[in-house]
């Protein structure tokens, strides 16, 4: 079928419409998918590059906390309790007298577990409970959706603590299961919305024309064009579990000594006496949560950016 | 025709910043509308029509758009060196456009008779009852059916049709001395389409406005323009009155979208396409940009930007029989090409080196 | 190109479909209905063209719809190969889909953005795994890539990479995939530049007679429409006004709408401007959901008549061509139908 070019030959008008399919052939580049052009546009986005940085080494010191921090966070030393700065203990001693340093650094681990645990489990149901409220609309839309309001007017930090007081177990799976079984909702609003934007486009119409079943469409056509605005909600949603995590650990229901964690000694640390002599042990680990949350909240942003193709 | 020059756009050149480097949108674009006269400005998307068009009105989005030369000269100032504030006062009083979209245009809050009212109290100061009255007469002026009745309904009970009549009384409502249409009809059905061209019409002549007719629509602009500007990729490539035009266009690119349309009186064979698709800006051709779609394209267009030519009935009548090889010759002499070099806004050209064989060529077929 | 004896591939019989208008949000209650189709019926037959103008809000589209089993009619059948399609579901309805394919309007919105073009106009083969062997997939696609005047070398791109044209022709070689009888195109062409239009019909034309499909284009663009079409249907507000050929559509029409349109078109010619006569008519297509009684045209009709606001006029041949012969012979449903010598082109 393709005809050789023949760009001189002076005018002719059939010639045209026989070179037509040729011509048309224009390189459009290399191949390109939305994803690697959003990817091109974050790693130019210095907000993203801080943040990711910092998330990398949050991640780290979570996962391997020894290789910056020598010490045992559990060791501790009564007679040096409330120290300041001292050479080799640089964030100084908190209550107990074991090192400030040490304990912020393990307290990054339960920290970023107890959110990225329960951010993935609200993403999912979210996901899964939204996506199908959009997908199949009328009554399971109503049902879902009217179920979703349900746990959206529970006030998240009031729910947490009560059913937190009431399980009375440690570790961080309780926080962890109790923060996904209540913030999911928010994540079902945007991926219904999501979906129901994805569903009206033709492709879908086109899928369902070739006989495509009702779970192709799903995975291959709506979920990949649906789940930007999910990760980006999610990315945000991270920080604010970490921060709710401190939260309720600091009132005492959520993660408890010995548990290490930011929450904790934040708790430990919050005695207004203590605060006045030795103010090191509160701002270490309520900057090291800041950063946390802060650079999740920027993460997101900079997702969002780039993920969202309107702003292009 | 001096004295009528409402409007000169003389070599605008604007630039847009995106993500993939800098887009030049228009690349010295002239184009001039007299009192009472219809320009339609035709194009493709990408062909800088409508960009033109919102440098005219200072609506221009900037950043990311950049106004990089040229004039606009507006009865006899040049708009680009007005304060924002002088150029505000101009918009309503002096110039209005119409936009393709009247429901994205219209305020969907506000009432049809306050948004047509709003015009008289922001530029003439009337009171609310007045401005009222006034925009019940618009309505009529524009000739929806019972205005009085309507005159305070939302812009979403109205049809297509209606709104775009409310967007064209809007525009008039101050009595304009140009009226920019950007795709006045694309969105309405072929009846409506009839009814807002010939109203669009009959209030210019009464008016005696200039109007500037943005359109891709070849059967539209035969039916209203006195005169026609073809754009290609930020050019005007070819500037004729319309009759003479679409009897013998004097550039291959307005030859190609002449011959590519079906018409209704004409069936079946395959249809003319010009070939390949409309240019990159990003990537812009060197020499002509049709250049790659070009049938009769030669060496010269790959490297030589042509400028726009004078198309004179002379010049064209003298080069009837010359092949191919002698307008090679003509245009390669350097005299020849000066003499031919237009200085004269609005007499007839083309920006293309051989503009000659395609005007002989049309006439023969 | 006329039908003749043959049997039609695919026939609509007494189409209806209704979009109910609901109230309330707990408790719906139905308080009309959006008559979007209102009992039409025609037939195509293998090999030709069936185009269907009409304006916005006509239920053109709706058709098209019904037609590819997106929407399940009201009432009424649609037969393919003298089979009710329209009941069917699962496995059955899969089979009959490999035969009748659609092109969409939107370039921009038919191919799914995070989808190579390979994956696009491979997906056919995915979901009816018997027409191609998994190992010469991608062979046909490059082969369809071609066929549409792609380079097959361009498999691994996203849609966002290609121009409205090229889009056009990756959404018609997904068309293609599993070698179908019928194509429904809808607007397929009115998305695109001016000067890509033309290629994109010359395409279609091409792959017609090298595939012997038959088309039903959907479409507002007149010129269009006369320029591929064998047979022509008008539409307006759910109903077909008139039907038949080409030239007894465009040349001889003899229903008030269909000349109304006709005269409307803007014909690109400024000298024909002084000349024609055109039917300039006055307001709006009503509304779906509230159709006037009678004749749903009366409204805008120059000719009704209080007989119009009674009776509907059937879809059927017109007195006035009672003794005319060949393609001249349509139907038209109006009470005064006549024809309106040189009425399109002056």
């Amino acid at each position: 079928m393709p005809e050789p070019t023949r760009p001189d030959t002076p005018l002719d008008a059939q010639g045209a419409a026989v070179d037509e399919a040729v011509i048309t052939r224009t390189d459009p580049g290399r191949a390109r998918s939305l994803s690697s052009d959003a990817w091109h546009d974050l790693r130019r986005n210095p907000v993203f590059v801080i943040s990711a940085l910092l998330i990398l080494f949050l991640l780290v010191i979570a996962v391997w906390p020894s290789s910056i921090a020598t010490r045992d966070p559990l060791y501790c030393q009564l007679s040096r309790s409330l120290e300041g700065p001292a050479p080799g203990h640089w964030f100084g001693f908190d209550t107990q007298g074991c090192d400030v340093y040490t304990r912020v650094v393990y307290g990054a681990r339960a920290s970023i577990a107890v959110g990225v645990c329960a951010t993935l489990g609200v993403a999912v149901l979210g996901t899964v409970v939204g996506g199908l409220a959009g997908f199949f609309g009328g009554f399971w839309d109503a049902l879902l959706s009217r179920t979703t309001d349900v746990f959206f007017a529970v006030p998240l930090v009031l729910g947490a603590i009560v059913f937190l007081s009431m399980i009375k177990l440690s570790g961080i799976w309780p926080v962890v299961l109790v923060i996904a079984a209540l913030g999911w909702p928010q994540i079902a609003r945007i991926a219904r919305g999501a979906v129901i934007t994805a569903k009206q486009n033709d492709y879908v119409q086109a899928a369902r024309a070739l006989g495509a079943s009702n779970s192709r469409i799903l995975l291959r056509h709506i979920l990949p064009n649906a789940i930007a605005p999910v990760i980006v909600m999610a990315t945000i949603m991270l920080g604010t579990i970490i921060a709710l995590e401190a939260t309720l650990s600091f009132l005492g229901v959520g993660l408890r000594p010995p548990t290490v964690s930011w929450g904790v000694d934040i708790s430990a640390a919050s005695d207004g006496m203590q605060f006045r002599n030795a103010p090191h042990i509160l701002l270490y680990p309520a900057a090291a949560l800041s950063l946390c949350v802060l650079a999740f909240i920027m993460m997101g942003d900079a997702v969002r950016d780039a993920l969202d193709p309107k702003l292009r | 025709m001096t004295d009528d020059r409402l409007l000169e756009v003389r070599d605008l050149e604007v630039e847009f910043t995106t993500r993939d480097g800098v887009v030049r949108a228009l690349n010295g674009v002239s184009y001039g509308v007299d009192a009472g006269e219809t320009l339609a400005v035709l194009g493709e998307s990408g062909s800088g029509k409508s960009v033109t068009a919102q440098a005219i009105m200072g609506i221009l989005d900037m950043p990311p758009g950049r106004i990089t030369g040229g004039e606009i000269i507006f009865q006899g100032r040049d708009l680009l060196r007005l304060s924002g504030e002088e150029r505000r006062r101009i918009r309503g009083p002096k110039m209005a456009m119409i936009f393709q979209d009247a429901l994205s245009s219209l305020n969907p809050v506000l009432s049809v008779g306050y948004q047509l009212g709003e015009m008289f109290r922001v530029h003439r100061g009337a009171s609310r009852k007045e401005a009222t009255a006034r925009a019940v007469e618009l309505m009529e002026r524009v000739r929806i059916p019972a205005a009085k009745d309507r005159v305070n309904d939302y812009p979403h009970e109205f049809s297509g049709g209606m709104r775009q009549r409310i967007m064209i009384a809007m525009a008039l409502a101050l009595e304009p001395d140009l009226i920019i249409a950007d795709e006045p009809t694309t969105a309405l059905d072929v009846t409506v389409q009839a009814q807002v061209m010939d109203l669009l019409a009959d209030l210019q002549r009464e008016y005696r406005m200039g109007l500037i007719l943005i359109t891709h629509d070849l059967g539209v602009v035969a039916d209203t323009a006195d005169r026609i500007a073809v754009m290609y990729a930020g050019r005007i490539v070819e500037n004729a009155p319309v009759k003479e035009l679409y009897a013998a266009p004097a550039h291959p690119y307005t030859k190609g979208l002449l011959d590519s349309i079906p018409r209704l009186d004409q069936k079946g064979g395959q249809l003319y396409a010009i070939r390949g698709l409309p240019p990159n800006l990003l990537h812009v051709p060197g020499g002509c940009p049709f250049h790659p779609r070009c049938p009769r394209v030669r060496d010269r267009c790959r490297t030589d930007l042509p400028p726009l030519y004078a198309v004179s009935e002379q010049a064209a009548d003298g080069a009837a029989d010359a092949t191919g090889e002698r307008a090679e010759a003509v245009s390669a002499d350097p005299a020849q090409d000066e003499i031919a070099r237009v200085p004269e806004l609005g007499a007839r050209s083309s920006a293309c080196h051989y503009w000659k064989e395609t005007v002989d060529d049309a006439r023969r077929t | 190109m006329t039908p003749g004896a043959r049997e039609p591939i695919l026939e609509v019989r007494d189409l209806v479909k209704h979009f109910p208008l609901t109230q309330g949000i707990v408790f719906r209650r139905q308080v009309g209905a959006v008559r979007a189709v209102d009992g039409i019926s025609f037939a195509l037959y293998p090999g030709e063209t069936l185009g269907i103008v009409g304006e916005s809000g006509c239920g053109k589209s709706t058709v098209a719809k019904l037609l590819m089993n997106l929407e399940r009619p009201t009432a009424g059948s649609v037969f393919y190969k003298g089979e009710d399609i329209s009941a069917l579901s699962g496995r059955a309805l899969k089979a009959v889909r490999r035969n009748i394919q659609m092109v969409f309007q939107d370039p921009y919105t038919s191919l799914n953005p995070r989808m190579t073009v390979g994956d696009i106009i491979g997906e056919p083969f995915d979901i009816h795994p018997d027409v191609a062997p998994k190992g010469d997939r991608r062979r046909r696609v490059r082969e369809l890539l071609d066929v549409v005047g792609l380079n097959p070398e361009y498999i691994n791109r996203y849609p966002h990479q290609f121009s409205g044209g090229q889009r056009q022709r990756i959404g018609i070689a997904r068309g293609l995939a599993l070698n179908p009888e019928i194509i429904v195109a809808d607007e397929p062409v009115s998305a695109l530049d001016v000067s890509v239009q033309a290629q994109v019909i010359n395409l279609m034309e091409k792959l017609q007679d090298e595939f012997g499909l038959a088309y039903m284009v959907i479409a507002h663009d007149l010129s269009i429409v006369r320029h591929i079409s064998d047979r022509v249907g008008v539409m307006y507000l759910g109903k077909i006004v008139e039907i038949g050929s080409d030239t007894a559509i465009y040349d001889h029409p003899t229903h008030p709408y269909t000349q109304a349109l006709l005269s409307a078109v803007p014909v690109p010619d400024p000298q024909a401007r002084e000349g024609r006569e055109r039917i300039i008519l006055t307001g709006d297509v009503p509304s779906p959901a509230n159709p006037p009684s009678g004749c749903r045209f009366r409204t805008r009709c120059w000719k009704a008549q209080e007989r119009c606001e009674r009776q509907e006029p059937p879809l059927a041949l017109p007195p006035v061509l009672a003794d005319r012969t060949g393609e001249v012979l349509h139907d038209s449903a109006c009470h005064f139908a006549e024809e309106k010598p040189r009425v399109a082109h002056g």
